[in-house]
């Protein structure tokens, strides 16, 4: 059996045993497969499954469409607040060549670029990177005809508001995060941003939603709603716009119109100046300039508040306008001498309560309070009583009104709590020792000429749908901020949260008195012209210190000029309730000045709303 | 002496084209797919159905080249043409090589090697054809040294066979970088060497010469050198990495199969996550359609081939009939094993097709070319399997057939 041609070689087999050494090595290949086979997917099964899951699934948030906002022209709503689709470009540096991503980012998108494209392409494993944001449909277009390979786009959606700054501080923002920022953007984001719907899917490499898999889960967004404001735009443009000229003229550098219809107390405009570009919320260098001055920060109107005190007075039937009592320029209370700001002779002696108020006497608004208690002599517990009951619990100061925005509540002091109680609540006849916002002032006062009822205000006319405003449904308003929460958990079917009052809280005849008294008070506007004949008018100014390291400044260096007036036709209830409110880091602005700025403004909204002239 | 025509091997003969229809099946399942993801990152634009027909039209012509091979082309009539078909495959590859330096756009690149003759909308791979060559030539040839008692001699046998192999060799792993074609022709090689009937010595050492100079070959080449890194990674399940990444993808696509698999339509891994998934990676498909029980199916099937053919080769009397038998085993027995091994993570990547079930026209046409011979051959099979026999005896016992054909040729 030794191969003739090759005695040398070793052993030799037959072509048989040769081929059976091949049939050996396919047996121990296939049989070493089948047991790794085994071993991987019978085995490591779980493993792979689960290793799969976490590269296969997709989980992504179907985001909700933010509701737009809208404001009334006149009766028709226009839009103040709209969301633009825009793109991001997407890459994978991986896949996607850099001569492409470079060529399409300079041709096309050098505006948007966000990154930095060889720190993208240097940094490893990167297989995802946004390069630019906020790029618009219509430059999408164009880079989608050079047919780029392995770019992306992703749809954002971009807040606009096309009327600039207008309202901003009444409107709010959203910031980078899409979260509301203030105004109406933050108090009712929830609202308007919806409910985010849920995807979780098997998706291919590209992150494609693919119909395979057994656990996919498709939760559609619930889209916010469309919010339609009582704000009219003309109006709150208009408003705006004097009130820009009055910072000019004058020594203020802020001011903060409210208007409002006192029959229902709905807003009309509402601005605190200057404003800012919501577009561009990042370039305002003061965060103060997103408060609204109008519903979050509490101040003293001053002045303003004596038409509290003689309403509480008249309306407890112990006062009218000719009440009379002796202005001897000064009251002294609790040891403290409370002078008059007006000092002239003339007003020395007996006086009835219209000229008081017309002269905006400290004195005359002391004894009112002096009234309420019964006592002409003294102040007493009952009186501040009274008062506390008038200001705090009949004319809502000192707490949020629920309007639907972000709310201060501010403070009005215990009638009985502390000391010196009688001087403070002298110092609250005329405004002082308390705080109180703009649109709780603009509110009470609405009701004081409205004929004595007191309503909720509000700045929403309520949900577009359809091109039809119907009312806003608040349930899901729960994170109004400033609301009070006053729903338990728990609690059966929850009711409409309607948290709106209505509530007569003065009698006819001391709204009657309290409009004629304020219509008096410009007396010297409707000689002078600037009221015009056939227009009732009214209104009453207030000059307020401003509390410098913890005490009233007496220098009157600085000071805060506040007016508050209504509008309507002679002989009819109110139209529209006006306030204004005018100051300035260190300077001297009063009632007065703050006049003259209501007065252009009643101006501009009886031609506005070609308020009709009764001859 | 030749034994009398009788019936085929009808076992090769289903389970080939059952591979095939398997195949068109799972190509028309993830093909859609495969479109998609190219589709999307390439910005091509592929029909869904466009690797369906692509692969119908492949077995098509495997089916033609196949009943061609089988029925109507005698086996001695290829024989005749062994020298021939080798010199035009060799100038094939180097025609390729040429044109591919000269960036021609006859020849068809993919991710910077060029391994296709491109006409159109047709794409040739000559690689493949050189398999089927040199399967043909060296059957001839060794089958005539060992009747010419030069088997094993350095001149007359060592020096031609190397030559051929190494021109081969250069052909299609240096110049087209196609190391998975290398590894099925040293297979092809040795695998007739063996039959053959080389002194075993030698046969060791020639063995331990090639294994030798593929380990240099790997390690002075980085992109070879990252394959084997990539399966050492793997293997130990150190951190994920751009190399990792297609062996970790189909081992996931096998495992997350299971015993019963996802079903027909069901593959995630094929919709972009796994790298070249309807053709090297089908394999990892077929595990995550079919699970444990449908791979095993397909590994059974694959083994009757091949215990078939060696059935085959075993009761065929030729020598150099027996030696193409085992040329074609060795051939399809080295795909199967490399990819499948590859796959399932036990040997490095090479890039190289499963048989029949791979998308790819050409190395399918040409393995059923062959496959379809062996068909024919498996007609003239003795029915007793020749025990015994000795390798000296070669020529000299019982090949009177042969010998006789030889001298009148």
């Amino acid at each position: 059996m030794l191969q003739n041609n090759h005695p040398e070689s070793g052993l030799i087999f037959s072509t048989k045993r040769r081929i059976d050494i091949l049939k050996l090595l396919v047996f121990i290949a296939l049989a070493v497969i089948t047991l790794r086979l085994f071993f991987i997917q019978i085995l490591e099964h779980d493993h792979w499954i689960a290793k799969a899951d976490q590269e296969h699934t997709l989980l992504e948030t179907i985001t909700a469409r933010r509701g737009e906002i809208y404001m009334m022209d006149k009766n028709e709503p226009v839009a103040a607040v709209l969301n633009q689709t825009t793109y991001q470009i997407v890459i994978d540096p991986t896949v996607t060549a850099k001569e492409d991503i470079q060529h399409v980012l300079e041709t096309f998108a050098k505006d948007y670029t966000v990154a930095n494209l060889d720190e993208v392409y240097s940094t490893e494993g990167l297989r995802y990177s946004i390069v630019a944001k906020g790029v618009p449909r219509n430059v999408i277009e164009e880079i989608v005809k050079e047919e780029p390979r392995a770019i992306w786009f992703k749809k954002t959606n971009q807040r606009v508001y096309p009327e600039g700054s207008l309202g901003s501080s009444m409107l709010g923002f959203i910031n980078s995060d899409g979260e509301g920022q203030y105004g109406i953007e933050r108090s009712l984001d929830g609202v308007l941003s919806g409910k985010d719907g849920l995807l979780k899917t098997t998706a291919d490499v590209n992150s494609v939603a693919l119909s395979i898999g057994n656990d996919n889960i498709k939760i559609p967004a619930e889209n916010g709603k469309d919010i339609v404001l009582s704000i009219d735009r003309g109006l709150e443009m208009g408003a705006e716009e004097i009130a820009t000229k009055h910072i000019e003229k004058t020594a203020a550098t802020n001011a903060a119109v409210l208007i409002m219809d006192p029959s229902n107390s709905e807003v009309l405009a509402m601005s605190s100046l200057p404003n800012y570009d919501p577009n561009h919320y990042s370039e305002v260098t003061d965060a103060s300039a997103y408060l609204n001055q109008v519903t979050e920060v509490p101040y003293e109107p001053a002045s303003v508040c004596k038409s509290f005190a003689f309403s509480a007075a008249i309306n407890e039937g112990v006062m009218n306008a000719n009440t009379t009592y002796f202005n001897q320029g000064y009251e002294v209370v609790d040891g403290w001498e409370i002078k008059n700001a007006e000092q002239r002779a003339s007003l020395y002696g007996t006086l009835d309560m219209r000229t008081a108020l017309y002269w905006s006497l400290n004195t005359g608004s002391i004894y009112a309070l002096k009234l309420l208690g019964g006592n002409t002599a003294a102040i007493n517990q009952k009186g501040r009583e009274k008062l506390f009951d008038y200001y705090y619990n009949k004319f809502r100061l000192g707490q949020a009104t629920g309007i639907e925005l972000n709310e201060a509540e501010g403070f009005i002091p215990d009638p009985n709590d502390g000391w010196g109680r009688d001087s403070v609540y002298a110092n609250m006849t005329f405004g002082q020792n308390l705080g109180i916002t703009m649109i709780q002032t603009a509110t009470a006062y609405s009701a004081i000429v409205n004929g004595g009822t007191y309503r909720t205000p509000t700045i929403v006319k309520g949900e577009l749908k359809n091109g039809t405003i119907v009312p806003l449904d608040t349930t899901s308003t729960s994170d109004i901020a400033g609301k009070p929460s006053d729903t338990m958990e728990g609690t059966a079917a929850p009711e409409p949260v309607e948290n709106k009052t209505e509530e007569k809280i003065l009698s006819d005849e001391t709204s009657t008195t309290m409009r004629e008294m304020f219509v008096n008070n410009r007396d010297y506007k409707r000689k002078g012209g600037i009221d015009r004949a056939g227009y009732e008018i009214g209104g009453k100014s207030g000059t307020a210190q401003v509390i410098k390291n913890g005490a009233y400044d007496d220098t009157m260096n600085e000071t805060i000029g506040t007016y508050i007036g209504f509008v309507g036709t002679k002989g009819e209830l109110p139209k529209y309730v006006i306030m204004v409110k005018m100051w300035g880091d260190g300077q001297h602005l009063d009632g007065p000045i703050a006049s003259n700025l209501f007065d252009d403004i009643s101006n501009y909204v009886i031609d506005y709303y070609k308020v009709k002239p009764k001859v | 002496m030749k034994n009398r025509k009788h019936k085929s091997d009808l076992a090769i003969l289903f389970a080939t084209l059952g591979l095939m229809a398997l195949g068109l099946i799972v190509i028309y399942a993830i093909g859609p797919m495969r479109a998609n993801v190219l589709n999307s990152t390439y910005g091509t634009e592929y029909d869904s159905n466009y690797f369906f027909f692509g692969q119908l039209r492949a077995v098509i012509l495997s089916l033609i080249a196949f009943f061609a091979a089988f029925k109507w082309i005698p086996y001695r009539y290829v024989k005749k043409y062994a020298k021939a078909l080798l010199i035009v495959a060799l100038a094939l590859c180097g025609l390729l090589w040429i044109l591919s330096m000269m960036h021609s756009n006859l020849a068809k690149c993919e991710l910077g090697e060029c391994r296709w003759f491109q006409f159109g909308p047709v794409s040739f791979q000559p690689a493949e054809f050189l398999k089927l060559a040199m399967v043909v030539y060296l059957a001839d040839f060794m089958a005539r040294k060992r009747e010419e008692g030069n088997l094993g001699k350095l001149r007359e046998f060592w020096l031609p066979l190397a030559i051929v192999s190494g021109l081969s060799l250069f052909l299609v792993v240096i110049a087209e970088g196609d190391l998975g074609t290398g590894v099925a022709l040293i297979s092809i090689i040795f695998g007739m060497l063996l039959i053959a009937g080389v002194p075993a010595r030698q046969y060791l050492v020639m063995l331990a010469l090639v294994l030798a100079v593929a380990v240099g070959a790997v390690v002075t080449s980085s992109h070879r050198m990252e394959r084997v890194d990539a399966w050492l990674a793997t293997m130990s399940g150190s951190e994920t990495s751009d190399s990792t990444y297609h062996i970790e993808n189909a081992i996931l696509a096998i495992g997350t199969g299971g015993l019963f698999g996802v079903g027909i339509g069901n593959s995630v891994q094929a919709t972009g996550y796994l790298p070249e998934s309807i053709n090297d990676s089908i394999f990892a498909i077929l595990g995550e359609t079919f699970g444990f029980i449908g791979l095993f199916i397909i590994i059974l099937i694959f083994a009757v081939i091949l215990f078939r053919i060696l059935k085959v080769a075993q009761s065929t009397q030729a020598s150099d009939e027996q030696l193409f038998i085992t040329g074609v085993f060795s051939w399809m027995l080295a795909q199967v094993i490399v990819n499948i091994m590859a796959m399932t993570g036990l040997v490095p990547v090479t890039g190289i097709t499963l048989p029949l079930l791979s998308y790819g026209g050409t190395s399918m046409v040409f393995l059923a070319y062959a496959l379809g011979l062996v068909l024919q051959l498996s007609c003239y099979t003795s029915r007793e399997v020749i025990t015994n026999e000795d390798i000296s005896s070669g020529g000299r016992l019982g090949r009177a057939y042969h010998s006789s054909r030889r001298r009148s040729s």
